[in-house]
Formats: C-alpha cells, sequence, structure tokens
C-alpha cells in the first residue's frame, strides 16, 4: 500500500510534468506562407492600366504613383483589406499576394474587364466635352476641335449630328473622364468585369 | 530598482487583463478576437485575460469604426480603466473606417480622434496571432517599470 502511494506520487508529481502544466506557453503561430498578405511587388513593369484602382473595394487602399522606376502599385495598410482582387486584375502580375498567382497559373483563371458606354440621347446636348477629354481621342487625334467634331472615324468618341456616338467602345480603358466631365451626367462608363476561365480557348 | 517593483513587473507581465468594445464594426474583427480564445491560439497561456470590464482592464481593445452612439460612451468608459492602460485599434476600421469611411456615412474614424490609441492592427479582419503579438509587444512597454517613470 505505501508502495502504491509512493509510485502514484512519482507518476504525478514529476518536475516537468508540473512544468508544462503549470507555465505551458507556445510562441504564437506564425503566419502561413500561403496566406494571403498585403500585396507584395514581384518586380514587373508596371503599364499604369489601373485595374487594380478599379477592381479595389476598400476606399484608399491602393494607388498607382509615379516615382523613378516608372509606375508603382503603392498598398496603404490600415485601408487594404487583403482581398487580393488586385494581384488577380493586374495583366502584368505586378503584385503578387500568398498563392493567387500560383493557383490562378494553375487554373489558366484570370480577371477580364470590359466597358460599356451608355449615351442618354435625351440628355445629350453634343457639346463634346466628353471627346475633348477623353484621353484615348486625344492620342488618336490630338488636333480634335472643341465640339468634338472630327472627320476620322477610329475614335472612342465623336459628336456627329449634335449627339455623342460612340464608335469603338473596345478601345475604352475605362477611366471615366468622359463621365466627370459631362455637365448633363448623359454619358456612362460601365466597368464590367468577369472572371474567365481558360482565356486561351475563349479567344 | 527595488525589489517590489520588479514583483510588480514579473506580476503584471503575466496578467494582461482585457477589455474589448466594439464601437460600430461589422463584428469580424470581435470573432478574431474570439478565436485567440479558443484553444487553437489560447490568450490565456501568456496571461492575458479578457474580462470585459473597464474597471479592472489594463489593454483596452477597440473595435469597429466610430458610430455617433458612442460619442461621450467611450470616453467614460477610457476614464473607467485605472492606470496603467493601453488602447489598442483592432482591424481597419479604427485606424480608417476601412469599407465604411465614404460620403454620407455616419461613421466618424479614426478612433484616435477620441481616445489616446496606443497601437494599430490593421486587417480587415487581422489574424488572431497578429492580435496576440500586438498585446504582447504593447504590453511591456506601457506596465513595465510604471511607478518608476511616473515619477
Amino acid at each position: 500500500m505505501p508502495l502504491s502511494i509512493v509510485y502514484y506520487a512519482k507518476e504525478f508529481f514529476r518536475w516537468e510534468w508540473a512544468r508544462k502544466f503549470l507555465a505551458a506557453r507556445t510562441a504564437p503561430l506564425v503566419i502561413p506562407p500561403h496566406f494571403r498578405n498585403y500585396p507584395e511587388m514581384t518586380g514587373k513593369t508596371c503599364t499604369h492600366q489601373l485595374f487594380c484602382m478599379m477592381v479595389c473595394p476598400a476606399p484608399g487602399a491602393i494607388d498607382v504613383v509615379s516615382t523613378a522606376e516608372g509606375w508603382m502599385p503603392r498598398i496603404h495598410v490600415g485601408h487594404c483589406i487583403r482581398c487580393g482582387l488586385c494581384v488577380e486584375a493586374c495583366p502584368n502580375g505586378v503584385l503578387t499576394s500568398g498563392r493567387i498567382l500560383e493557383s490562378m497559373f494553375n487554373d489558366n483563371t484570370c480577371l477580364s474587364f470590359s466597358f460599356r458606354i451608355d449615351v442618354d440621347t435625351k440628355k445629350c446636348m453634343g457639346c463634346g466635352n466628353c471627346a475633348v477629354a477623353c484621353p484615348v481621342n486625344k492620342l488618336i487625334d490630338a488636333q480634335m476641335s472643341h465640339g468634338g467634331k472630327a472627320s476620322t472615324d477610329d475614335l472612342l468618341l465623336k459628336v456627329s449630328e449634335g449627339k455623342c456616338l460612340v464608335l469603338h467602345v473596345e478601345k475604352c480603358t475605362g477611366c471615366k473622364t468622359c463621365e466627370n466631365h459631362c455637365p448633363n451626367e448623359a454619358i456612362q462608363v460601365a466597368r464590367l468585369l468577369e472572371a474567365v476561365h481558360a482565356p486561351e480557348d475563349v479567344v | 530598482m527595488t525589489i517590489l517593483q520588479s514583483l510588480k513587473n514579473l506580476v503584471r507581465s503575466k496578467s494582461i487583463h482585457v477589455a474589448y468594445v466594439d464601437v460600430g464594426s461589422c463584428n469580424g474583427c470581435d470573432i478574431e478576437v474570439l478565436a485567440c480564445l479558443a484553444p487553437r491560439y489560447d490568450i490565456e497561456q501568456y496571461g492575458i485575460f479578457v474580462h470585459n470590464n473597464p474597471r479592472e482592464a489594463d489593454v483596452l481593445l477597440v473595435i469597429g469604426a466610430f458610430t455617433p452612439g458612442w460619442e461621450e460612451k467611450l470616453q467614460g468608459l477610457w476614464q473607467k480603466i485605472p492606470d496603467p492602460k493601453v488602447a489598442v485599434a483592432i482591424g481597419n476600421c479604427p485606424i480608417s473606417g476601412c469599407l465604411f469611411a465614404r460620403p454620407h456615412t455616419l461613421v466618424d474614424p479614426p478612433v484616435s480622434k477620441h481616445i489616446p490609441i496606443a497601437a494599430q492592427v490593421p486587417g480587415c479582419p487581422p489574424r488572431p496571432t497578429e492580435i496576440l503579438s500586438a498585446i504582447l509587444s504593447v504590453a511591456p512597454t506601457v506596465f513595465r517599470d510604471y511607478e518608476v517613470r511616473k515619477k
């Protein structure tokens, strides 16, 4: 009987057992490498298409700034919600976060932007502000007159017979400059975002 | 340093009492704070206890983009906490308002306008690990040798 008490006492009052029980402490769990953290630069060149800013759901989380090395996206910690949409939307793969780029490559998926321009013909008074302000038009026809009239049909927007015409909507970059310059809110740009699977089969 | 002070340091480092207050968040960060209590992260093994009573708290976790209903109350709650005390902003909302900081909303971020914030844990929501390491790193800087520094 006394021997078994000694046995139990030795079993239960071991020093390392007591130490582990009373002062158990594990290091805080490390953040795993696949965690979708704040986007980081991959070193590829940004071409200033601004898809990251268009897709970002959080106000003020990302902007693209001009630096000595060219355009560079900048993430604002405290605004960014780490959704990873900017990483997926970037056509050049400038940003990376967790396994997003890897899984996009494996699954052969991407986010594709397209833009639709709607002109309300009842509100449009043909002032041509949209066509003159449009930066795409500026590249095609730098000499466009103030009324938005032009002889060429390669333009994105053009005023013809007192109304604004959308000629080549595929040239739109979704900057919404026309929308901001319209005095009547007659022109509206819709940014359409779709997740595309197997892009080479679709195109 | 006196023996009493070193004893206080030792005790305070193993007994950090936390109260959290939600000043208008989406509850995402609340769930992450509660996840710290769960066995996976186990906040109590570091000597951090969540009481939710400002009278006995050392650390106040502020969650959420400040809504108008908290205008007077958060200030009062902060004054109820005995010294030494520290407030930690959890998540994007107390820092910038996150998704709620849009025109024509009533929220009034950042929370640092209303009470002094010592540390910020960005993220929407932050990981429990990040909350845990923020509390563990801010607590010694505030509570260690508090009486010595006060003199």
